[in-house]
């Protein structure tokens, strides 16, 4: 953290789950949903972020498998506490990203 | 039955403006209300919502939220997490509900201010929702600390504190009333849901909850981030409404409005956040120092999404980053040493590991804030905790109403930045304090901080008791230290073993 003042010129992007099964679930999705991308996770208990350079989907479908069960892509709500990057969602998938990049 | 997907009727409901006949625009939208600025309602239309939720889903999904809290207090509450809790992990519960659950309700308002007079259909669409979020934010946030009431008359102040004029009080009012009561629409929708929501609550709610689920207080860490979900959502208004702005020439507004609720958020969370995060939370369980949650939060993420949007770093950008080092620590030995007029009792938080912590993670901490602890635990060991104690009230800022502070030692530098505004001279704690006072000195210049109340004679008997009765603090309820003093012992015991 040598120079604070540029620490936001960093492109990453994704969601940040307060647990649940979601948010595992979230995990296998972005990588299977971003094969070109490192996913990179830091958990710290109470949440997990979850990051990827500039763009990252989640697709409902991938959801779905994930978790063995229906899934709305709403339901992400019920534990997405934040976010790095603008959001766009859509019934079958979020896409967090940067318009920019830096 | 077959359901027609929301994707495929969702633009045309939500399509809710119509043509007036029997009242004009202005009329319907007032501009004090409204604050359109002039942008033609057409263009308020192309507000686009990112996150889009039909009423039913709503419903759906805040109950699986309420759920998932409620099953994890009920599942607990034979577990007396409460009984056995760190003195300094209370303190930090009984701060929060005082300074947040009514809060939440005046949120509830902005968020129908918007729901009625958004000119952007999409914007009145979420802040209904959003209306109910802070709604039940309130209730949950009152109902958690009410079961505790019967442990200590503090937990009352969930409800009681911002009825009071305790000095926190005043400022968290000052603070909340300026960005969310009393602005139009679409400041609000900036200055609270972006400025303020889509930084500073994950501060409080989910960099908080960290700590607490280290500390192992799952009730509390699941209330406060499943608050934090619903505020992920509704934090999503101020975006387009900023590409609005942006578009139709007005970013020199919209940059003022955010710089605003930035500087303004930060100075509350100075003395609200920081102490919680590195003095309260006992040592073993803090997951982070309050600047590397800042650093993450605020520094990194908030920004990384202002210049997405197209706007700059706010011109304070080098201070807010300088007083991550700074402004916290003085803002917690003032409410140590004050510690009668808070509702809960401050932990000192500098037990020799305490201290050895605050120096890795803020180096030249012993040779500044360091000196002045060394004082006061002296004393302690001394038997002179009358040295302590505060006779008179600190000097206090007439933008942030909090203490005007700066790094003791050495190099102490605590500046008052003064002003003249129409024969009145004001006070600041900062550049950036002043600075939102000349933005809008209309605003703010009526506004008698506890100082100048203190001085107009409105305090009586004109003593600390008069304020202590001023501010509401009854027997039981004033605030000490959370320990005991414990931690001050340990420096007595190293000494003797030396
Ligand atoms: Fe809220
Ligand atoms: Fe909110």
């Amino acid at each position: 953290m040598s120079n604070l003042n540029d620490a936001y010129k960093q492109n990453k992007v994704g969601p940040i789950f307060n647990g649940g099964d979601v948010a595992q679930a979230a995990i296998e999705a972005a990588e299977w949903d971003n094969p070109d991308k490192e996913i990179t996770i830091d958990d710290k208990g109470a949440y997990v972020r979850i990051s990827a350079e500039q763009e990252m989907i989640i697709t409902r479908e991938s959801m779905e498998e994930a978790l063995g069960r229906d899934f709305q892509m709403n339901e992400i709500e019920i534990h997405l506490g934040s976010m790095a990057g603008q959001i766009e969602v859509t019934p079958e998938q979020i896409r967090f990203f940067f318009e920019k990049t830096l | 039955m077959y359901q027609i997907p929301r994707a495929e009727w969702y633009d045309l409901t939500r399509a809710t403006n119509w043509t007036y006949s029997y009242v004009t625009e202005d009329e319907m939208f007032p501009e004090e209300m409204s604050g359109a600025r002039g942008i033609p309602i057409e263009e308020w239309e192309t507000y686009d919502e990112p996150y889009k939720v039909s009423y039913p889903e709503y419903v759906a999904i805040q109950r699986e939220k309420d759920a998932g809290a409620y099953s994890v207090k009920a599942a607990l509450e034979r577990d007396a997490y409460v009984d056995r809790a760190d003195p300094g992990w209370i303190s930090t519960m009984i701060a929060h509900y005082g300074a947040i659950a009514v809060n939440e309700y005046a949120a509830s308002l902005a968020e129908g201010r918007m729901a009625r007079f958004a000119k952007a259909p999409g914007n009145r669409n979420m802040a209904t929702f959003g209306t109910l979020d802070e709604n039940r934010h309130g209730q949950i946030q009152l109902f958690f600390p009410h079961a505790n009431i019967k442990r200590s008359r503090q937990w009352d102040w969930a409800h009681k504190a911002m009825h009071t004029n305790d000095w926190a009080s005043i400022a968290a009012r000052a603070f909340f009333d300026d960005i969310m009561l009393c602005r139009d629409a679409v400041a609000v929708s900036i200055m609270l849901t972006f400025g303020f929501e889509t930084g500073f609550t994950n501060m409080q709610f989910l960099g908080l909850a960290a700590d607490a689920s280290e500390a192992g207080d799952h009730t509390f860490a699941s209330l406060i981030s499943s608050v934090q979900t619903d505020e992920a959502r509704h934090a999503q208004q101020g975006g387009p409404s900023l590409k609005i702005l942006i578009a139709n020439g007005h970013k020199e507004e919209a940059q003022k409005l955010v710089d605003v609720s930035i500087w303004r958020a930060w100075k509350l969370f100075s003395v609200l956040t920081g102490p919680i995060m590195d003095y309260y939370t006992p040592l073993e369980h803090r997951s982070q120092s309050f600047k590397e949650f800042m650093v993450e939060w605020i520094i990194i993420q908030f920004e990384r999404q202002l210049a997405d949007l197209g706007l700059d770093a706010p011109w304070f950008w080098d201070d807010l980053v300088n007083d991550l080092d700074v402004t916290h620590h003085g803002m917690h030995l003032g409410v140590w040493y004050w510690r009668p007029t808070v509702w809960w009792n401050p932990a000192a938080g500098a037990s020799p590991e305490d201290r050895e912590w605050l120096e890795e993670k803020y180096p030249g901490w012993n040779k500044t804030w360091g000196k002045c602890w060394d004082v006061i635990t002296d004393n302690l060991n001394n038997g002179r905790e009358d040295l302590t104690l505060p006779e008179t009230l600190p000097y206090v800022c007439n933008m942030c109403q909090l203490p005007i502070v700066g790094t003791p030692g050495n190099e102490w530098n605590v500046q008052d930045f003064p002003l003249e505004f129409e024969g009145r001279l004001y006070h600041f704690g900062s550049k950036a304090d002043r600075w939102c006072f000349e933005q809008d000195p209309e605003r703010y210049k009526e506004h008698q901080n506890l100082i100048d109340r203190f001085l107009a004679g409105e305090i009586q008997p004109a003593d600390l008791p008069g304020a202590l009765a001023y501010m509401g603090l009854g027997p039981g309820e004033m605030g000490k230290d959370a320990h005991d003093y414990a931690w001050a012992e340990a420096f007595k015991k190293q000494a003797e073993v030396a």
